[in-house]
């Protein structure tokens, strides 16, 4: 099973009536289970689009996605027949902004929101809540709070609870560390994995760095002006390839692994993925 | 007397939590410093003060000599330009166009001039060509863009990033950096909010918040190097340095592959 996108355009319709085409001929198929997928690429180059198309948010202009048993094309939002609202419930979309998924009164309104909306009771929504809140590093006081008097960081992190509490099949999260302090940054990124690894689940993450796309990624997809140039591992894409043109960067952990090795002649056995696995070559070289 | 001074600051949204406590602090004229802490430390809360979108409970700001208050508010506003942390909040034009010129049509500045100023900013951030796109019909990277052009076009004495390099890609990342540091080079002043430590380390000083209180004030130097100041702090080490101070604690490696990686974490 699986997410098929068949030579997708979109465009968006400007108030000036000009149209963009924000995805250019996108063929992508992307598993229901198994995959860690990074998706990079530079400003603009429509991550946010496509991420969109996989809960059917957005709907082709061109060309269909096909998941679930569903065909979605342009005439889908037409079709009364087709029923999406399954799909935003198997699709969790965490978005880049938590401003556009925040609404309700209290943080536990919002949190119970989607599982409510799909069926969910009220006493199962609320205990989801309680352990969603604690997921992203945040205690149940913020329960009772407004969602709109939180800071920049707690936002995001209710609006990516809000998202685990729909125990969704597939995550895609747009942008989800950005704002997140160093700590919290890591710690999420590990729920991410852990779900991933223990439930089988699909997780697509967005996002600017490099570290985490090189430590988390099974396969990365790098767009440029809506289409998807590369699709393929983490570790052919960075040594590889001239990822400049891209807009993008080598992860710090192998520019010091190569720094090391072009001033001291350390070679280290093998391409360490993270400071810890840096940090025991490196134990080793010098021992 | 500092640029600006802050004096015993506190603040509270309601009765129940206080987001500032007692906070003083000062940055010179032509210094670069950085605010680090923990998401709800209080860091935008701290820059709104700065501007005046906040009233503080109690403390005094000074900026340039000018006590601030509703009488001096205008004059603080001219020498203090914020990028916000959402770029939302910054949007009030209908056209990326008429976004940047808000700010400068506060400044009086002269239609001509204005015209070159928004040529030459909407250039340096690449949204030249977008200068007749609607904010709200951009990406997220774009949206941050067109705020720092906005606020850059000002060309205030002070200019502070409130986590102005979270949504753009790696290379806007180092452009944005550049420009902030040939802007510092010229004289102005920065104060950047992050979450990157690689962002600190460009910084003359960092000052780390924990819980609305000044845990730290330091030389960049001495608090990037101090893992047990960064742990209390929710932050990290930056990665050569984890590096450098496992090796050291382990008697591995020598002195000329330590000075090595603290070489390596000063690139950013
Ligand atoms: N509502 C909209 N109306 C018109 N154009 C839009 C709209 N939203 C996005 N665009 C344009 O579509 C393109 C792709 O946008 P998208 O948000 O998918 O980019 P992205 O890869 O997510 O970028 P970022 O890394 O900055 O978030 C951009 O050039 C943007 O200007
Ligand atoms: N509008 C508001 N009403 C009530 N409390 C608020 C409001 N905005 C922020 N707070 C609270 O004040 C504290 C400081 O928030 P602030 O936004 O200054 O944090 P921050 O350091 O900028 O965090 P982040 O890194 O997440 O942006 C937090 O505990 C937050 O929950
Ligand atoms: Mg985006
Ligand atoms: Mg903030």
């Amino acid at each position: 099973m699986a997410i098929e996108f068949e030579r997708v355009n979109y465009e968006y319709q400007a108030f000036d009536g000009k149209a963009y085409l924000a995805l250019a001929d996108v063929n992508l198929s992307i598993n229901l289970e198994g995959e860690f997928i990074a998706l990079v690429g530079e400003t603009g180059s429509g991550k946010s689009t496509l991420a969109q198309h996989m809960n059917a948010l957005l709907t082709p202009t061109q060309g269909r996605v096909r998941m679930f048993g569903l065909t979605i094309s342009r005439d889908t939002t037409r079709d009364k027949h087709v029923k999406l609202n399954p799909i935003r419930q198997k699709v969790g979309l965490v978005f880049q902004f938590p401003e556009y998924q925040l609404f309700e009164e209290t943080v536990l309104k919002d949190i119970t929101f989607g599982p409510r909306n799909y069926g969910v009771s009220e006493e199962e929504a609320t205990a989801r809540a309680k352990k969603a809140i604690h997921t992203v590093g945040l205690d149940s006081s913020y329960l009772e709070r407004s969602p709109f008097s939180l800071s920049g960081g707690e936002k995001k992190r209710v609006s990516i609870a809000g998202i685990l509490a729909m125990e969704p099949s597939v995550l895609v999260l747009d942008e989800p560390t950005s704002g997140l302090d160093p700590l919290g940054r890591k710690a999420l990124l590990e729920v991410f994995k852990n779900i991933h690894e223990q439930e089988g689940k699909s997780v697509m993450l967005i996002t600017h760095d490099m570290d985490a796309v090189y430590e988390y990624a099974k396969r990365v997809l790098v767009m440029r002006e809506g289409n998807v140039v590369y699709d393929g591992a983490p570790s052919q894409l960075f040594t590889r390839r001239n990822i400049r043109v891209w807009n993008l960067d080598v992860p710090d952990v192998l520019k010091v692994t190569f720094a090391l090795k072009d001033r001291f002649n350390l070679e280290v056995p093998g391409l360490p993925r993270n400071r810890r696995e840096l940090l025991e070559a490196m134990r080793e070289v010098l021992a | 007397m500092a640029y600006i001074e802050i004096e015993n600051l506190s603040f509270a949204y309601d009765n129940k939590t206080t987001a500032l406590q007692d906070v003083s602090l000062s940055v010179e004229q032509g210094e670069w410093v950085s605010i680090l802490g923990h998401n709800g430390s209080g860091k935008s809360t701290l820059s709104k003060l700065l501007v005046g979108l906040l009233r503080p409970k109690s403390g005094s700001i000074r900026v340039d000599g000018f006590e601030l208050s509703e009488d001096t508010l205008a004059d603080i506003r001219r020498r203090i330009g914020i990028v916000f942390q959402n770029p939302d909040n910054q949007f009030v034009g209908v056209t990326v166009r008429d976004d940047i010129a808000f700010g400068l049509e506060n400044l009086c500045i002269p239609r001509e001039e204005m015209i070159e100023r928004i040529e030459e900013y909407s250039k340096k951030v690449d949204m030249f060509d977008y200068l007749n796109k609607e904010p709200q019909q951009l990406s997220g990277g774009q949206k941050q863009r067109v705020a720092i052009a906005g606020v850059l076009a000002m060309r205030t004495d002070v200019i502070l990033f409130d986590e102005a390099t979270s949504m753009l890609d790696p290379e806007g990342r180092s452009r944005l950096l550049q420009d902030m540091k040939r802007l510092n080079e010229e004289g102005g002043t920065i104060i950047t909010i992050t979450h990157d430590m690689r962002d600190a380390v460009h910084s003359d000083r960092i000052v780390l918040l924990k819980n609305g209180g000044v845990l730290a004030d330091d030389s960049a130097r001495n608090i990037l190097g101090d893992k047990e100041l960064l742990e209390q702090a929710s932050l990290e080490l930056l990665l050569p340095l984890e590096l450098m101070h496992t090796l050291q604690a382990e008697g591995l490696g020598d002195d000329t592959l330590r000075e090595y990686l603290w070489q390596l974490s000063l690139n950013g």
